[in-house]
């Protein structure tokens, strides 16, 4: 007898997600992650963002299919409060040049079909009044919006545990084994397991199981870091971003700032093995953040996390079945804007793992699509 | 340290003192704590992300020992056994002007 | 960047005794304090210290604090106050924030020196104002002159409880009742006993049921527990109340040593790093000394202090390695010197039955914070005889002889054995110079004259309090419980700048209460 039906490497939103609506269908699930706690990654290191403005075409319409049908719901689906607001995402810029980028991406998004138009410095202030004299643009798209990342993340394995999902944290998958032309074994540093299915969603570390059966999904890992205010009084509701991306973030339920921003040495920080912040990050947010909001130079700063984007060589991610591995299926690349689809991404592997047809066409995020460029 | 989550601890069972209020800054209660480990929240971090308690301005300095000592015990098991919290920058809230505000005393910068 | 040869981060007792060791071998050495005054817990130290002479026993800790900050500043150490740490960063940098910027500073070695915090226990009502740490009260009595309330309760018999409970009545509150959950007092008896004397109750096996109050403390009730440390019911006590002080415990800040990645042991009740001898971290160059490395005294945590900056000044080169060893081995005996005795690390949480001298221990000092009058007799200290001599009530065994130095004529002796209960050396006569009294850390020695005619005897006792009894007042000798035992006459009233702030009053009482009246209270 199999260990499981479906056996999902990472808990963190994509396979807590994933994880839970399997289970929905009536199939058993182990969930592994290296870590002790659940969603230790990108899943409690992001901005909160569930943005559909901005995103690359590939990837917009899990993005527009989650803020109609998945996100509004998600309370009630998972008894929980994610603290989702659909209130409107403001992409900021102040110059031509910023201009110019948030055109593009504007233009590209309405031809998906998205409500999101261009706006002058003005009808930002409208929109929210705190931001700066320095901002002259923005796109706007009043469907975009933010949820508490955390929240939803163990609200996903908290429903997922609920339906039987066992989940074994602090136990990594080393190795995936085919037998007979399919996958079959999980090897993890406790024990060997057996499945029909198994996804492989470990952000970066994807990349080290799914070479275990010859497969690699180009991308590098990139350290980036956030920060978080104490409460403040209750401000503006938008989820933030800029043309730059120097700048983005919301203010939560609790009545925190969560930001992130950066130094623009990123790519190149260096992994001290323990999560170690930069010292000139922190700074270089705060001075970012403190170009647009003036007004929160008082606010206090009660913490900074740092964390791992799994950067994909074209900025989407991998979300694909595996030809030559049947039953295996990668969910991987993310690019640090995975939390927004990670619901809907979690539909759409349990569509996979169960073999139906998926809610969505995923054949542009396909694993193999990588290609020489000349 | 593998934690094995399909432990079941049973229904949360309301006990007393649970609406006292441990952490101060984000008053989160012993019973929502208590609740949150049922849920399967079996690590500090876990608790913490989900409530927010240690997450406030004091950083957990005075509620970390207790909302340890409330999980282990949930858990049946040694304080010692669980994991504290990570520890991060800064140790003391800071308003954001300041902390802008660099000098690196830097030649040449 | 400005770069040292060495960071030190906490100005306490660890953190300016390594920076003296540091900069004595010429390194380029500067202490950061996120506070505005420097010396760390030392400040608040009003009470004289343990130990012997090296440890600088009988001196008051706030003077030891301004010892240290001189010596360090007089060899170059940088000592900025007012500088928060706010992290450590790989490659041994800092980021500190100093007015209104943050700068960036870079060491090749840093001495994390940054202490401890106060624990809590929450009980019904421990989040109203006026439930206050101990260590909080000591800062505004001590620091800042503010008295944290007028009626107090206070939860914890350790040291910290019991110094802070004696320096309430100091500032002139009144300690209502002295509780803890443990069944045995956990302090030094003697610095019980200065609390007991003055009146205040001991409930051990007892803490804090709840909290009175709706804005504030109006009230505490409190109740014993079994074993199980579980309520019994039907014994819950009441007390008005303004103030409830919470001793119970202190946990390491090792946040910053965390941060920086070293290796960290949560195998007891706090997190600390895990350090060798000289406090160093498993991260080369970053050291831990004092309470961050684990809750010891101030006494010891200077000497882990001079033993790192000796490590750290071999480990940069800047002292040989034979000649630094040498002086670090003299700090190990010390600090071994200082580890001895019933309260030493090895025997915390043992249930001590007899002292070294094979003496059985005063159970009531434990039940109750005093000796009682049937177990006195039995400690080497107390004896009978003509004419005015010390009576040692010092009945365990701690690492503390400044009695022996004090005494000009050689009537009291410790002997090489700093832990052994001081005895008188026969053929020595006391000159009543009260010496032996003032310096006395736990204010347990009396210099009693059995006898002076008329049925009548004189008590001389350390008195810290004002306002001071003069010659003539009447009153009431309290006994070691603090518990009227007699009319009492004062008699002398001494202080001297040698007593260093303790006064030596002597009152006269009946003959029969020579041994009982140990203290005094203005009627």
């Amino acid at each position: 007898m199999k260990s499981a039906d479906v056996i999902i490497s990472g808990a963190g939103i994509i396979g807590c997600a994933a994880a839970y609506y399997i289970a929905k269908k009536g199939k058993s699930v182990i969930v592994f992650d290296a870590n002790d706690n659940i969603g230790n990654g990108g899943s409690s290191r992001n901005g909160g963002g569930v943005r559909q403005s901005g995103r690359d075409p590939r990837e917009l319409p899990i993005a527009m299919y989650g803020v109609q049908n998945v996100w509004p719901y998600l309370n009630e689906e998972l008894s929980d409060d994610v603290e989702y607001h659909k209130e409107g995402n403001l992409r900021l810029g102040k110059n031509e040049r910023h201009r110019k980028i948030l055109e593009g991406l504007t233009e590209k998004a309405q031809k998906c079909g998205l409500d999101v138009k261009m706006i002058d410095g003005d009808e930002v202030r409208r929109i929210n009044p705190y931001l700066s004299d320095e901002v002259t643009c923005a796109s706007w798209c009043p469907t975009d919006g933010h949820a508490n990342p955390m929240r939803t993340t163990l609200a996903f394995y908290r429903a997922a545990r609920k339906l039987g999902v066992k989940f074994y944290s602090g136990e990594k998958v080393i190795e995936l084994k085919k037998e007979a032309g399919r996958l079959d074994k999980v090897v993890t540093d406790y024990g060997t397991y057996t499945c029909e299915k198994c996804i492989v969603a470990s952000g970066y570390e994807s990349r080290e199981i799914l070479h275990t059966v010859g497969v690699d999904v180009p991308m590098t890992k990139m350290l980036i870091e956030a920060l978080v205010t104490e409460a403040e009084p209750k401000m503006f509701p938008q989820m933030l971003g800029t043309a730059d991306a120097d700048f983005y973030g919301h203010q939560t339920n609790h009545g925190s700032f969560v930001f992130g921003g950066g130094t623009g040495l990123e790519p190149d920080n260096l992994d001290y093995g323990h999560l170690s912040t930069q010292s000139i990050s922190a700074p270089a947010i705060c001075r970012g953040i403190l170009k647009y909001f003036p007004i929160l130079k008082d606010a206090k700063i009660v913490r900074t996390w740092t964390g791992f984007e799994d950067h994909c060589a074209d900025n989407v991610p991998v979300i694909s079945n595996v030809d030559e591995v049947p039953g295996l299926i990668a969910a991987c690349g993310f690019t640090g804007h995975g939390f927004g689809i990670g619901p809907v991404v979690g539909i759409l592997l349990s569509e996979l793992a169960c073999d139906e047809k998926t809610t969505l066409d995923l054949s542009a995020l396909r694993y193999n699509r990588f290609k020489a460029s000349i | 340290m593998r934690i094995d989550r399909t432990r079941d601890l049973g229904p949360y069972v309301e006990k007393e003192g649970d609406d006292r209020i441990i952490c101060r800054c984000e008053e989160v209660t012993q019973g929502e704590i208590r609740k949150a480990v049922h849920d399967g929240m079996f690590t500090l971090t876990e608790v913490r992300r989900y409530l927010r308690c240690g997450m406030g301005l004091c950083q957990g300095q005075t509620c970390g020992k207790l909302v340890r000592g409330i999980i282990a015990r949930e858990l049946g098991e040694k304080p010692s056994e669980l994991e504290p919290a990570t520890s991060r920058s800064p140790m003391r809230p800071t308003e954001m002007h300041v902390w802008a505000n660099e000098e690196t005393n830097e030649e040449g910068a | 960047m400005k770069r040292y040869d060495l960071i030190i981060i906490g100005a306490g007792p660890s953190g300016l005794s390594a920076a003296i060791e540091a900069a004595k071998r010429k390194m380029n050495v500067v202490v950061f304090d996120e506070n505005a005054r420097p010396g760390g817990q030392l400040f608040k130290q009003i009470h004289k210290f343990f130990g012997s002479k090296e440890h600088k026993a009988k001196i008051r800790g706030f003077v030891i604090g301004e010892q240290l900050l001189k010596e360090a500043t007089d060899l170059g150490v940088d000592v900025e106050l007012d500088s928060t740490v706010m992290g450590i960063y790989p490659n041994r940098e800092i980021v500190v924030r100093q007015g209104d910027h943050v700068n960036h500073f870079k060491g090749d070695s840093i001495i994390v020196a940054t202490g401890a915090a106060e624990n809590m226990v929450t009980f019904d009502g421990w989040t109203l104002p006026g439930v206050i740490g101990a260590g909080a009260a000591q800062t505004m009595m001590n620091l800042h002159g503010i008295k944290p309330g007028n009626k107090i309760l206070m939860l914890g018999s350790g040291n910290v409880g019991l110094v802070v409970s004696y320096q309430l009545l100091q500032a002139g509150c009144e300690v209502v009742a002295l509780v803890d959950a443990a069944p045995r007092v956990g302090g030094y008896g003697v610095h019980a006993s200065k609390v007991a004397r003055t009146g205040v109750p001991f409930y051990l096996s007892h803490t804090i049921v709840k909290a009175d109050g709706t804005d504030h403390v109006t009230g505490v009730t409190i109740a014993e527990v079994d074993s199980k440390f579980q309520f019994i019911p039907g014994t819950e006590k009441h007390f008005d109340v303004d103030t409830i002080c919470l001793a119970v415990g202190l946990s390491p800040m090792s946040q910053l040593l965390k941060m920086a990645g070293c290796e960290m042991d949560n195998s007891g009740p706090a997190e600390v790093p895990v350090i060798d001898e000289s406090g160093a971290t498993s991260v080369p160059g970053i050291y831990a000394v004092g309470d961050v490395a684990g809750i010891e005294e101030a006494s010891s945590a200077m000497i882990e202090g001079r033993m790192a900056g000796i490590k750290v000044a071999e480990y940069l080169g800047f002292e040989e390695a034979e000649k630094g060893d040498k002086e670090f081995d003299k700090n190990v005996a010390a600090l071994d010197g200082l580890r001895q005795g019933m309260f030493a690390p090895r025997n915390r949480g043992k249930k001590i039955e007899k002292t070294e001298e094979g003496i059985d221990i005063s159970e009531n000092l434990l039940l109750h914070g005093f000796v009682a009058d049937d177990e006195i007799e039995r400690f080497p200290g107390v004896t009978h005889r003509a004419g005015v001599h010390p009576v040692m009530e010092c009945t365990q065994n701690i690492p503390c002889n400044p009695c022996e130095d004090a005494c000009p004529k050689h009537v009291i002796e410790v002997g090489s054995n700093i832990t052994n209960l001081p005895h008188i050396v026969e053929g020595n006569e006391c000159i009543d110079c009260g010496m032996c009294v003032a310096s006395c850390s736990g204010q347990a020695i009396f210099l009693i004259n059995e006898d002076t005619g008329d049925g009548k005897a004189e008590v001389t006792m350390p008195y810290e309090f004002l306002p001071l009894p003069t010659e003539g007042q009447t009153g009431k000798a309290l006994s070691r419980e603090g518990k009227p035992v007699c009319d009492a006459t004062v008699v002398r009233v001494r202080s001297s700048k040698a007593y260093d702030h303790t006064n030596l009053v002597t009152i006269s009482v009946p003959k029969d209460m020579v041994m009982k009246a140990r203290f005094f209270k203005a009627v």
